[in-house]
């Protein structure tokens, strides 16, 4: 039911791609690069996605591709590169020795702190301030992993076959946004309202959009109550809904 | 005159009841997510009562409804004659034991009427005649594959649906193949490269998809593919469930100048009586005959009575050429209050199942924002999906709608 080499682009796209928003949304995080030498880290993957992530004064940032850099770890397989993310894996760089104190020192310090965000225990919710900064990073992981499916896994590529061009902001009413671009029926994926929408489809609040992710409450009540809205190209929504179905078989 | 804008309390709070006991309150194409209610807000969500062309939803709201039902009412709700026929009947005998005579004299009616039948054969839902027909071709060629057209709605079966539906697994969809509508070069590359394997091409008459201009077959579209079909010997099945009856009681295929091997009954078969029927030719009735294909209330008689009563009136009416006067006057008159307030209003498909959309954005949301305060003045459209003419439907209703039109163009 799902591909390591999805898998790996989700991991990539959609978990690590949460760091830029982690760093400018979460003060701990960003005092982990604060005052320190910027560094830059290429993630490769045989067969796989690449990214290169440069860490300095307080944020992060991320092209896709591999970009000259401080520090190289290649992946031979997705597989591997999974085993990373899931802490089975210890990664080995081939460039960048000198730089090894970044990766066992803040680096490491700056996955468990989005871990803590992405798998957050019900008492860490109960702050509210952590429940809004978790649930926001929620939607940018699901919009990198709507795009990952939709160009990677073999039914997501079906339904992005059917999207038309155009963008799609899947937000929360009075909060944050992410964009779905289409071309050609490949998907990218950004936080923020970027260009003009041809489909909305947007959550009445935070707890609901929340709700949502932890699948408590229902989608199509919620379409008849109005607590979910939608509008603009119902085809693009349509088969965005159907890799988010998928989205759940990954993440789960 | 500003029409009164609709408010719609009880439907809501019967919406809340019912999504503690019925999955997503309302499930399907009459829903407010299949249906695309946008905005919710606009939309009414339960009836109370209808006649006529129109019905009143649970707030007391009128509307003249351009769904119809999603096309079962073709002559007007609660039909007088059809209904006396229908409670004659009743008093009668309805589901029995043994099937009622009148299935004899449905079939003949039917058998009579559609020009590609030399027999008939009866279900409930458009979808269980359309499986039958798949079965059908399948046992007839011993084959396999099904080719579709894009854009296409067969029903809901697994069969209909597609790899990225809940529900759906590869097995279901294995051997379906889709073509571009309209494409006959593309047609002909599938039929090369699956000799002997299509046990049937299927397609509604003509591109009446939801979310899309609706497309008429192109000069000699169906020609070809009725030639290729019977070179390739490939049942040739017409989906006729949708447009039935509102373009040639013959059958559609009919109307496009083609014979289609088995042609698919229901919406309009009844005006609103549960029956459905699958028509085909002689050759295919002893497959058929050899099938397991049955259902507790397919023989029930009553709906053949009505349907008996309806296929009668609509002949007596030489009812599509009505229904396309009605539907031609409706769309004439909304193109031009749309074009005198600067909107580009566009119609397809047949003016018996007219399909809109204004043309101004290529987001759909003032088309959107359109339909909507349409709904919310009292006349039932729908955003994303063909609409259907029915009889009861008079120049007074359409002036009406025309008029409410100027007035939604107006203000929008």
């Amino acid at each position: 039911m799902t591909d390591a080499k999805t898998m790996a682009y989700i991991n990539m796209f959609g978990v690590l791609g949460a760091l830029p928003m982690l760093c400018k949304l979460d003060g701990e995080a960003s005092a982990l690069l604060t005052n320190k030498s910027p560094v830059s880290l290429c993630l490769t993957v045989r067969g796989g996605p690449a990214a290169t992530f440069t860490f300095a004064d307080g944020g992060c940032t991320m092209e896709s591709g591999e970009q000259k850099c401080d520090i190289k770890i290649p992946f031979s397989t997705c597989e591997k590169f999974n085993g990373m993310i899931d802490g089975t894996v210890t990664p080995i760089p081939s460039k960048g020795f000198t730089k090894i104190g970044f990766l066992t020192g803040p680096f490491i310090k700056l996955t468990d702190r989005l871990s803590a965000y992405l798998r957050a225990s019900e008492s860490d919710l109960a702050d509210e301030a952590f429940f809004r900064i978790s649930t926001e990073l929620m939607l940018y992981v699901i919009g990198g992993a709507v795009a990952a499916i939709g160009n990677h896994d073999t039914i997501g590529t079906f339904s992005a076959s059917n999207i038309p061009d155009g963008t799609v902001h899947l937000s929360i009413k009075d909060g944050p946004c992410v964009t779905v671009t289409v071309r050609d029926h490949v998907l990218t994926a950004a936080p923020g309202r970027n260009g003009d929408p041809r489909a909305v489809m947007e959550f009445a609040d935070i707890r609901l959009a929340r709700a949502l992710f932890d699948g408590k409450v229902n989608s199509m009540d919620c379409i008849g109550k109005q607590t979910i809205t939608m509008c603009g190209m119902i085809s693009m929504l349509d088969n965005i809904n159907r890799i988010l179905d998928r989205v759940s078989v990954y993440l789960a | 005159m500003e029409h009164k804008i609709n408010t719609y309390e009880k439907s809501r709070a019967l919406f809340e009841r019912a999504t503690k006991v019925i999955p997503s309150g309302i499930y399907g194409h009459q829903g407010p997510a299949e249906g695309c209610f946008i905005p919710v807000e606009a939309f009414p969500f339960y009836s109370d009562h209808a006649k006529g062309t129109y019905f009143w939803d649970v707030d007391g709201n009128r509307f003249i409804d351009y769904m119809c039902a999603y096309g079962p009412n073709i002559m007007g709700y609660n039909d007088e004659e059809i209904d006396e026929a229908a409670r004659r009947q009743m008093e009668k005998e309805n589901c029995v034991t043994a099937p009622s005579a009148v299935m004899v004299e449905f079939a003949e009616l039917l058998t009579d009427t559609v020009a590609t039948a030399d027999w008939s054969f009866f279900a409930k839902n458009g979808n269980d005649v359309t499986t039958l027909a798949i079965m059908t071709a399948r046992a007839y060629t011993r084959r396999k594959k099904i080719v579709f057209f894009k854009g296409y709605y067969h029903g809901v079966a697994p069969w209909t649906q597609k790899i990225d539906y809940p529900g759906i697994i590869e097995e279901d969809v294995a051997n379906n193949i889709y073509v571009q509508w309209n494409d006959f070069a593309e047609l002909e590359r599938v039929f090369a490269e699956n000799r002997g394997e299509i046990a049937a091409v299927i397609s509604q008459p003509y591109m009446h998809g939801n979310f899309m201009d609706n497309e008429m077959p192109a000069d000699g579209f169906w020609a070809k593919v009725r030639k290729k079909c019977t070179d390739e010997g490939t049942v040739l099945i017409v989906d006729d469930v949708r447009a039935g009856f509102r373009l040639d009681l013959a059958g559609s295929d009919h109307y496009f100048g083609f014979e289609a091997d088995l042609i698919c009954f229901c919406k309009a078969l009844a005006n609103g009586y549960n029956v459905s029927a699958l028509c085909g030719k002689e050759f295919l009735k002893n497959t058929v005959s050899g099938m397991s294909y049955t259902g507790s209330y397919w023989m029930s008689a009553v709906p053949f009575a009505a349907g008996i009563a309806c296929i009668n009136k609509m002949k007596r009416l030489e009812l599509p050429k009505l229904l396309m006067q009605k539907g031609t006057m409706l769309c004439d008159g909304l193109k031009a209050a749309a074009a005198k307030h600067g909107y580009d209003l566009r119609v397809s498909g047949a003016p018996s199942l007219f399909y809109l959309r204004i043309a101004n954005d290529d987001s759909l949301m003032t088309h959107q924002r359109f339909i909507a305060e349409m709904v919310k003045r009292g006349v039932y459209l729908t955003n994303h999906h063909n609409h259907f003419i029915n009889y009861a439907l008079s120049e007074a209703d359409i002036k009406e709608t025309i008029e409410i039109a100027d007035e939604v163009f107006r203000v929008l």
